[in-house]
């Protein structure tokens, strides 16, 4: 007969969906109620939220200044207008597919 | 899908899009080039399907379930582009990255792309997977990788 897991194993194997915010909100008020109840896990939970705090702070975090990310903006919609073709669905909106390509020129 | 709609659920990812190249070159202009060349790439690839698509702009849900998965297609192509132009120069990389992250440069294309998309874009390890087309446990081990890299020590990805 398989003897039941521990229940902090249990709780220890959802630390990640918890600090993802994939647990469903009866499973996150569970644990949350777990970790209050047990110092072992609680300090687990820190032990990783740290690490995943310092983990972020290891990745640039590089930010585009505002005209950068019109430029970018200008330059991804002109991407998109010239690589992709439109079937007109009837006469005016041919009109607006001749119209937008003129104004993407 | 109209472009213009097409346009309005990429346009937000820019920033985005930009900082994960970023993380892959750390060079402003080439993070940007990178971005328009994996999207350039994209709509050349998926042309018909994305121009098959029925999408109302009104439906918000849609709407977002489109531009996450939009997003992800995007960092696909980003991230096979990314790790073939970053290896063109590793050694500047190596030595010119920027302060503070010198370290984070220091780790292998395909490693930073795992823990720039679980730690930053905070996608789950079977979302990094798909993205990546990689098996799960490619992507458990790159990030264990990267953490005694990054941090000096072990520490086992829970599964999710």
């Amino acid at each position: 007969m398989i003897a039941p897991a521990p229940m902090l194993k249990v709780f220890e194997k959802k630390i990640i969906p918890y600090l993802d915010g994939a647990l469903s909100k009866e499973e996150h008020a569970e644990f949350e109620a777990y970790v209050r109840t047990n110092p072992e896990l609680n300090a687990k939970v820190r032990a990783r939220q740290e690490e995943v705090q310092l983990l972020t702070e290891k990745i640039p975090a590089s930010v585009l200044s505002a005209a950068s990310r019109e430029a970018l903006e200008t330059e991804m919609r002109t991407s998109i207008f010239n690589l992709l073709r439109e079937e007109p669905e009837g006469l005016f909106d041919g009109l607006r597919i001749r119209w937008e390509e003129f104004r993407n020129r | 899908m109209k472009r213009n709609d097409l346009f309005q659920l990429v346009a937000p990812l820019s920033e985005k899009l930009y900082r994960f190249a970023y993380s892959l070159i750390p060079d402003d202009l080439q993070a940007e080039q990178l971005v328009i060349d994996s999207l350039n790439a994209y709509l050349i690839k998926e042309q018909k399907q994305i121009v098959k698509r029925d999408f109302d702009p009104r439906n918000k849900k849609e709407a977002q379930q489109l531009r996450r998965f939009y997003f992800k297609g995007l960092l696909k192509y980003l991230s096979d582009i990314g790790i073939r132009r970053s290896g063109q120069f590793t050694d500047h990389l190596k030595d010119m990255g920027p302060s503070g992250h010198a370290e984070f440069y220091r780790l292998e294309a395909k490693i930073r792309i795992v823990i720039s998309l679980r730690y930053d874009a905070r996608f789950s390890v079977e979302e990094i997977a798909e993205i990546l087309a990689i098996p799960r446990y490619e992507v458990i081990e790159k990030l264990h990788n990267g953490r005694f890299l990054l941090l000096g020590h072990h520490q086992p990805e829970a599964p999710l």
